[in-house]
């Protein structure tokens, strides 16, 4: 009897309501994305990029001197996980502000707690429509590809002038490439090309041949596909080995060196569209690269990098924040220093791997540098690299 | 107390939703009938209220209505959820066994490449922004508690009417009740479109809790997720897929300390539940009585 009284008197204890407190240090902030499921293949790229960032910004000294420390919390593939690790991180995690989720859906359904709680949102790779839309702490530094999708393109006309008929694939299923298979599609009609075919696939497809029969049926000069890797990867696959020679075009999810292992020799010479390039010149995004290939024996993927960066941003806003109240951030109370942060990661602009980047007043990105890259792979077709193409 | 609603109202409400989506899945089983289609019915009525919700075409409804309108989408969704359920259902129904269960999940994945293609639902990333009718999650609790709550006591009432009776004859043995004068086929259409009719409510109620909607509500993967809360908790009781919905929901949220092991401790407990409770959680309870 005397346990559950003293059981009791601690649920109580507990239940009191939390009186303004200040921020924790090392000062906290939320990284919530899939780590298990199958969106997992994103997300364990995300922790990936994330951990470098909080080891290199540390060790720049945080935010002015106080540490930085990042709450991971999985959100699992559906959008009532993301829910769950939002509150817990808003709650218990005490965070500054958050980064993720994985999924435009994900940040459909958990993005909206956040914002009634006015804690920042920081998307790491959510690029459908409407999502700075949410509401007012709602924000993303990953860019929908309008800009870059006509610039591949353009690469391929270069590449073979002669190019008229196109045929354009994309994952039915998939939010990104569903989106981005719009752009691409008006950008071929913009270039006053003929697309003779459009075919649909499911990102867990592992057969194409009906797709790839009526491809090959049409007398096609180019392929664009917007899919994720593994299925990409297996469509480039049937499309070679059932005799299609042209160029093939890949959107943005082929931009995943885990492309290599499904397609082998046969991913030679696919132009893709990035919205990351290992390569780019930036001073800290050669950093990043070696840091984290350092860390885990093979390059960085665009997933990573924006996590990354989005972790940069958040430290660089809260330096911002600092230097406007003029007083250290872990003696400002939490919630000031939230509000304060969603205004601070609005203003200015931010030099990340992925190039310059900034947010607008309403929370969506303005990136500056976008790529076109090859597909080069080695002799022994089972690594490659994505060859950056002269602008 | 205040904190623990903060942290735990969503994941409390979950349990609520997902235990009503068993229960849709217990109506069949009562009649003997392993049905999987529940989860392409709760999509649908997702996708009705949805659209009913945010499409601009319900502009007017929704200003001359307010409120009004959540019951109506409600009311929609169960009016196309029977209507469809007889359609599938009839047919359907006509198949034993795990062929049932076969084309279940083969409407399931029509509904879901239907709903891709159609424009109006929003393609893959879905409808979203959808009109909220309470601030706070747990305050869902007055959609989904008193739906519980009506659920239950109708299954109560159904095991001791004539319909409930017929039922678990058919469950027992179809050709013996057949030769009893119960219309089997009539009873299996009833329970299945009991059953689909409160998993298109459930998901019309679900739309506005989630925020969004979209093609991944209605996975395989989570139509297997509801049987298992049935499975796990008890298929032969009315408590079964509420205390199965509870442990399967709840689990991997208090094992959230536990980082990426929650999910082998997780699956253990399945393993577990399937190997020493055959009859489900309900089962032990009613062993012990006995």
């Amino acid at each position: 009897m005397s346990r559950m009284l003293s059981v009791l008197a601690l649920v109580l204890s507990l239940a009191v309501p939390a009186l303004a407190e200040n921020v924790a240090s090392p000062i906290p902030i939320g990284f919530a994305v899939a780590q298990t499921t199958n969106v997992a293949l994103f997300g364990q790229e995300q922790v990936n990029g994330a951990k470098i960032a909080e080891e290199y910004l540390n060790s720049l000294g945080g935010v002015n001197g106080t540490p930085i420390r990042m709450v991971y919390q999985d959100t699992g593939g559906d959008e009532a996980g993301a829910v769950n690790a939002f509150q817990n991180l808003i709650t218990q995690g005490k965070v500054v502000g958050i980064i993720g989720p994985t999924l435009s859906q994900q940040a459909f359904a958990a993005n909206p707690i956040a914002d009634r709680a006015k804690v920042p949102v920081v998307g790491p790779s959510n690029t459908a429509k409407g999502i700075p839309q949410i509401g007012e702490y709602v924000g993303r530094i990953s860019a929908p590809m309008t800009v870059v999708a006509p610039n591949s393109l353009k690469k391929a006309l270069a590449l073979n002038p002669k190019i008229k008929n196109v045929a354009v694939l994309f994952a039915q299923n998939d939010a990104f490439s569903a989106s981005e298979t719009g752009i691409f599609q008006e950008a071929i009609k913009g270039l006053g090309l003929n697309i003779v075919t459009i075919q649909r696939f499911q990102t867990t497809d592992t057969d194409f041949t009906t797709q790839v029969t009526a491809v090959l049926g049409e007398n096609v000069d180019l392929v664009v596909i917007s899919g994720l890797a593994a299925d990409s990867g297996n469509l480039v696959k049937q499309l070679r080995q059932l005799g299609y020679t042209g160029i093939i075009v890949g959107g943005n999810g082929l931009n995943s060196p885990n492309m290599f292992p499904v397609c082998g020799a046969l991913c030679q010479d696919i132009l893709v569209a990035q919205a990351y390039s290992p390569e780019a010149a930036a001073e800290v995004n050669r950093v990043f690269v070696e840091k984290f290939t350092a860390a885990y024996k093979k390059g960085p993927a665009q997933f990573s990098a924006q996590a990354f960066a989005a972790v940069q941003v958040i430290v660089e806003a809260l330096k911002k924040v600092e230097a406007t109240a003029k007083k250290k951030i872990t003696a400002m109370e939490l919630t000031e220093v939230r509000t304060a942060l969603n205004k601070a990661l609005r203003t200015g602009s931010y030099v990340t791997p992925l190039g310059e980047i900034s947010m607008n007043a309403e929370g969506e990105v303005e990136q500056k540098d976008f790529y076109v890259s090859q597909i080069k792979m080695d002799a022994d077709g089972k690594s490659g690299k994505f060859t950056l193409l002269p602008r | 107390m205040a904190a623990f609603f903060d942290l735990y109202g969503f994941l409390c409400i979950m349990i609520l939703q997902q235990a009503l989506l068993g229960y849709s899945l217990y109506f069949p089983l009562m009649a003997g009938q392993l049905s999987l289609a529940s989860i392409g019915f709760y999509s649908l009525g997702g996708y009705v209220a949805a659209i009913m919700g945010t499409h601009p075409a319900f502009e007017a409804w929704r200003a001359t209505l307010g409120w009004l309108m959540i019951p109506l989408e409600w009311l929609a969704a169960l009016l196309l959820s029977v209507v469809l359920a007889v359609a599938v259902g009839l047919p359907a129904l006509r198949l034993r066994g795990i062929y049932l269960a076969l084309a279940t999940i083969a409407f399931v994945q029509v509904l879901n490449v239907v709903v891709l293609n159609m424009p109006i639902a929003g393609g893959a990333v879905g409808i979203f922004g959808i009109p909220q009718a309470f601030e706070s999650r747990f305050a869902y609790i007055w959609f989904f508690g008193p739906l519980l709550l009506l659920t239950i006591l109708f299954t109560l009432r159904l095991e001791r009417s004539a319909a409930g009776r017929n039922f678990m004859a058919v469950r027992e043995d179809e050709l013996a009740a057949g030769a009893m004068g119960v219309r089997t086929t009539a009873n299996k259409v009833l329970a299945f479109v009991i059953g689909c009719a409160l998993a298109g409510v459930v998901g019309a109620m679900s739309a506005p809790f989630l925020n969004t909607w979209n093609a991944r509500q209605g996975t395989f993967d989570a139509g297997v997720a509801c049987l298992a809360y049935v499975l796990i908790g008890g298929s032969r009781s009315k408590w079964g897929p509420l205390l199965g919905a509870a442990l399967l929901v709840a689990l991997p949220e208090v094992l959230r300390p536990l980082k990426d092991s929650r999910l082998i401790l997780n699956g253990m407990v399945l393993v577990l539940a399937c190997v020493y409770m055959p009859r489900g959680i309900a089962g032990l309870f009613a062993g012990r009585r006995a």
